[in-house]
């Protein structure tokens, strides 16, 4: 009888090692599958976003210069920004594009001088299209695909 | 509008959590009574159904990404619980309570700001409210001197180490700063012959957020909680800005800092021989009694321990809050010890990527100085268990008894899932 | 240029993950390495929980008769020890101040986990079960160990007896003594301890192992190895006048000879007469890095193995002899040579053997309760240390200093026995020169060998000959 029950003792002691084992390994797994998923979709957020310089009157950025996005991409005269605007009717911290649930969407900071897609000024935040044109002053940039 | 989402690889972790906790607390139970009684399940099926309620918490407010972490502290706090009826049965209960509490905090921070960016517009509201936590054990009435450290607040029998929460307001407040002058900082251009100089009016409210945090530690004569908020701010500093020469201007302050306290304080100066000299005949019956016995314990441990309930852990003083990592180690040997340590490591590596994938440098900072904070109380506390450094005063998050920590620490995992989620939804991943 | 956040976070996790990688490697240090010395260290309440409950097991004599035992108390069990002579043998076994010598040595044999029976170990960590304790057999002989303290006669000083075919310990004195038992027993502990600690004697020193001493003329064994292996003919003439310096850059310092001796010696001569101005020059001859290594060769500043706590012993305080007066110092047993009696007692066993130093150990066996031997410690011969012929050569001269005319230690002949040996006074800055004796007999297959020393006695060597006379004779009796 004691002697059962020591084994059976050592039984739930051993379990609880192995449980802890077994519990370290399918997080790993957990993390492992995570990783890759996160790394398909970023792969596809790559894809979907890139600015397009169309119009520049200064040398930056240039005519033709493309800027890849990241989920939140801030625009700006700022050289700080990810897009940076050299242009006196760009404020400081301009407006920000941001990837929500794979759509993206731009957000107007409180500039002085408004954004304009496609020639009308946008209130706060309004959804963007790929070959909408973005213009900030005499800046214009296009949304477009990335190359992937 | 809430879209439930399913976490199902998060459902599978916490069966394994469940299975975990349980077989422990049958374990533990079993070796004391000689015997087990059906009721003693009691405690770890609670604990169960708590974690599982959190679960379905997330999934039923819709929340995205990271699926790691609440299994990951679930399992943490399951062999704390262990540990403390293993230890500190009289306490069980209580930590149980303080679990509940916890999770609630979790649930509230999930919830609460609804906008993650509230967090970072009220800056000066947190680090005043950080100050003010951070004087309250000064204070009459409320504050509680114990062991010599005065860093309780209390009402009745419940106590509070409000410099737990002292922590995530640092971070919350570093994160926001810096984020708005993280440029002006690392502008490093002018310079005093080789050394450059940082621009001194965008440093100096962090240097004097840091220097308050300092003296008040200094008169609540807390070193674990110095060390803590010192390495939060150099680590905080360095994502920042990159600059190596503020890591290395904030290790010669503490090369310094150290060997003034050391002088100056006497409490400072005998953590520090007793690290140096514990086995001498001296210190090892007297101040260094509680860092022997706890390597007495570890040299029981060996590769596959003594088994649960099997070691003679309780003979190290105050056991179940500053030595925890001993006790466990005695127990299931080194091999529990790496297990128990790789979580801790996976935990802070989740950490550490939900902040390179955020998408604001707010958010990137808030989260990588979160995954910090347990990163760096796990290895002061195993540190100083281990007699790689001086003994400090600080918990192992989630195992370690205490109410105060066990609460900030959930909440922590609530603010790091909720980095996580926002990243999920601009990127448009699950 | 601002670094990119993200590339900082890379590199905060890589530091991270470092230092979890360096504190993980600490805990394995204490958890698998440090093991062995935690474990067994007296202190640890894990083995104090083991013994307090439950009596530790009995020590033994060679003849069986007990020497150390536990005697149940009204809160558990305490130690009890026969016999006050060999206190430093025993040790003592105290709750607060720890173990010693074979309590400490054979702690968990005692507690009924010897090493030798790991699956008694196996049962005692996993289970919970100790096997009710055995006992640990030394190789104190009891005839031997009376001779040995009769001769001794309550004055300062330690003798070792070697058996010097196994290394078995025969005998081991050293006075003054303590009563461990008042050491062991928790009513008188700490008074005891107090008293013995505060002793301007020091009787807690084991003298026969831990005891430093200058060698004096017993040294001049290991210098005469050294010459006979380094091209030094035996029999040649070396002109001895005393006083004696090598070259006027000496100053005053001069080598002494202890009979004032004009003549010219040979080795055997100067065995004999224990010629000090011999073994200086033919030291200076050969050079002070032979020395040294022959030193080291028999164990003079090594580790010495024995299962009990036992001393190096030192060459000279720099480990190096670079002075030609330490060279010639040395060479005679003076210098900054220290050694322990045990050491010497190796030495003569070593000569004894044919150059072929055997391992000392006190305890001969471990047997479990019902009296079958768990482990029987025989640890072989450390190893040749010199060679045969050149042992041979010196047994013969060793020979010649016991009998030949004149020899100094005449006083340890052995009527019908053939007796090797050599004396020793040596100098010391306590007073008196202290005074040796070491030797082995029968000279030609030897069955015993003794270290005799005699702190600060006035005729130095030839007090401690006759001492190592009488236990010889006790053990050739056996």
């Amino acid at each position: 009888m004691e002697i059962t029950f020591a084994v059976l003792l050592w039984g739930v002691r051993i379990a609880f090692l192995l449980l802890l084992y077994l519990f370290l390994l399918r997080a790993f797994g957990v993390l492992h599958r995570a990783l890759v998923a996160e790394r398909v979709a970023d792969g596809a957020t790559r894809a979907l976003g890139v600015l397009i310089v169309e119009r520049s009157p200064g040398h930056a950025p240039r005519v033709g210069e493309r800027f890849s996005l990241r989920a939140s991409t801030s625009i700006g005269r700022d050289a700080g920004n990810d897009v940076p605007l050299s242009d006196e009717a760009a404020s400081a911290r301009h407006a920000v594009l941001e990837l929500r649930d794979g759509e993206w969407w731009i957000e107007d900071l409180g500039s002085t001088n408004g954004t304009l897609v496609n020639g009308t000024r946008i209130q706060r935040t309004e959804r963007l299209h790929f070959g909408d044109e973005l213009a900030v002053g005499r800046i214009a940039l296009r949304l477009e695909k990335g190359a992937g | 509008m809430i879209a439930v989402t399913r976490r199902r690889p998060e459902l599978g972790l916490l069966f394994w959590v469940a299975a975990l906790g349980i077989t422990g607390s049958v374990a533990v139970a079993a070796a004391e009574a000689a015997g087990f009684r059906p009721e003693q399940l009691v405690i770890p099926v609670t604990f169960v159904v708590i974690a599982f309620v959190l679960h379905l918490f997330l999934a039923a407010r819709g929340i995205r990404g990271d699926q790691l972490l609440l299994p990951i502290a679930a399992a943490l706090t399951a062999i704390g619980l262990v540990l403390v009826q293993r230890l500190a049965s009289n306490l069980l209960l209580q930590q149980l309570s303080w679990t509940l509490i916890a999770a609630g905090a979790f649930a509230a921070t999930i919830l609460i700001p609804r906008d993650l960016t509230a967090l970072s517009r009220f800056k000066w509201t947190w680090a005043l409210l950080g100050f003010g936590l951070l004087i309250s054990p000064l204070l009459p009435v409320i504050g509680r001197e114990v062991n010599g450290a005065r860093i309780w607040i209390g009402v009745g029998t419940v106590t509070f180490e409000p410099w737990e929460a002292v922590k995530l307001l640092l971070v919350i407040f570093f994160a926001a700063y810096l984020e708005e002058f993280r440029e002006v900082l690392s502008q490093t251009q002018r310079r005093f012959g080789p050394i450059p100089v940082p621009p001194l009016p965008y440093l100096g409210p962090i240097v004097a957020m840091w220097a308050i945090a300092m003296l008040v530690m200094v008169f609540e004569k807390d070193l674990g909680a110095t060390l803590l908020f010192l390495g939060i701010f150099l680590a905080m500093l360095y994502l920042a800005t990159g600059e190596a020469f503020y890591t290395l201007i904030g290790m010669l302050m503490l090369l310094v800092g150290g060997f003034v306290a050391y002088h100056a304080f006497g409490h400072v100066a005998a953590r520090v021989d007793v690290w140096l000299h514990a086995f001498s005949d001296d210190v090892r019956f007297d101040a260094g009694y509680q860092l022997v016995q706890g390597l007495f314990a570890l040299a029981n441990g060996g590769l596959f321990g003594a088994g649960l309930g099997n070691g003679m852990p309780e003979r190290i003083p105050v056991v179940w809050s500053d030595f925890v990592f001993d006790a466990f180690t005695e127990e299931v040997g080194f091999a529990g010890a790496i297990a128990l340590l790789a979580l801790y490591l996976l935990f802070v590596y989740r950490g550490m990527l939900i902040a390179l994938r955020a998408p604001t440098p707010f958010m990137q900072l808030l989260a990588a100085g979160l995954s910090f904070i347990v990163a760096l109380q796990t290895l002061v506390i195993v540190g100083g268990n281990a007699r790689l450094i001086p003994l400090t005063g600080i918990t192992l998050p989630f195992v370690a008894y205490g109410g105060s920590s066990l609460v900030t620490n959930w909440m922590l995992v609530a603010l790091l899932i909720r980095v996580s989620d926002v990243t999920a939804r601009a990127r448009g991943t699950p | 240029m601002t670094r990119s956040i993200a590339a900082n976070i890379r590199g905060l996790t890589l530091a991270i993950a470092i230092t979890f990688l360096i504190t993980s490697l600490g805990v394995g240090y204490w958890t698998l390495v440090s093991g062995d010395e935690l474990n067994t260290d007296p202190y640890n309440p894990r083995l104090v929980a083991a013994i307090r409950d439950r009596p530790r097991g009995v020590i033994t004599d060679s003849s069986g008769a007990t020497l150390a035992e536990s005697v149940q108390t009204t809160n558990g069990y305490k130690r009890v020890y026969k016999d006050k002579a060999l206190a430093h043998v025993t040790g003592y076994a105290s709750f607060q101040f720890g173990a010693s010598g074979i309590e400490a040595a054979y702690a968990e044999s005692l507690i009924g986990q010897d090493p030798g029976d790991p699956l008694s170990q196996w049962r005692a960590r996993y289970l919970r079960e100790r096997a009710p304790p055995g006992s640990v057999v030394l190789g104190i002989d009891p005839k031997v160990q009376k001779a040995a303290v009769d001769a001794l006669g309550g004055r300062r000083g330690a003798i070792v007896a070697i058996d010097p075919r196994n290394g078995a310990i025969l005998a081991s004195v050293s006075w003054p003594q303590y009563d461990p038992s008042l050491i062991s027993d928790p009513a008188t502990e700490d008074a005891a301890w107090k008293q013995v600690n505060e002793d301007p004697d020091h009787p807690l020193i084991n003298r026969a192992t831990q005891g430093l001493y200058p060698p004096g003329s017993t040294f001049k064994i290991i210098t005469g190895a050294a010459a006979l292996e380094n091209g030094v003919d035996p029999n040649a003439k070396v002109r001895v006048d005393d006083p004696w310096q090598a070259d006027k850059s000496w100053g005053t310092y001069f080598v002494r000879s202890s009979s004032r001796a004009h003549g010219d010696y040979t080795m055997a001569d100067a065995y004999r007469l224990s010629e000090n101005i011999y073994f200086a020059k033919i030291g200076l001859q050969i050079g002070g890095q032979k020395i040294a290594e022959y030193a080291q060769r028999f164990g003079i500043g090594m580790t010495t193995h024995c299962d009990i706590a036992a001393t190096k012993g030192q060459l000279s305080q720099t480990g190096a002899l670079d002075r030609p007066t330490l060279i010639a110092d040395t060479a005679y047993g003076q210098g900054e040579l220290l050694v322990s009696p045990l050491q010497m007692a190796l030495v003569a066993a070593t000569i004894g053997m044919g150059g072929i130093m055997p391992t000392p150990h006190y305890a001969a066996e471990v047997r479990d309760a019902a009296g079958h031997a768990i482990r029987v410690i025989a640890p072989g011969p450390l190893g040749q240390v010199i060679q045969p012929e050149t042992a041979r050569a010196l047994t013969t001269m060793l020979v010649g200093a016991v009998s030949g005319p004149g020899a100094f230690a005449f006083a340890a002949k052995i009527p019908g026995t053939s007796v090797a040996g050599k004396t020793g006074s040596a100098e010391n800055p306590s007073g008196a020169p202290h005074g040796w004796f070491v030797g082995f007999a029968p000279a030609e297959a030897p069955t015993v060998a003794v270290a005799i020393l005699l702190e600060n006695s006035p005729k130095g060597g030839e007090d401690a000959a006759p001492l190592g006379g009488r236990v010889m004779q006790a053990a050739l009796g056996r």
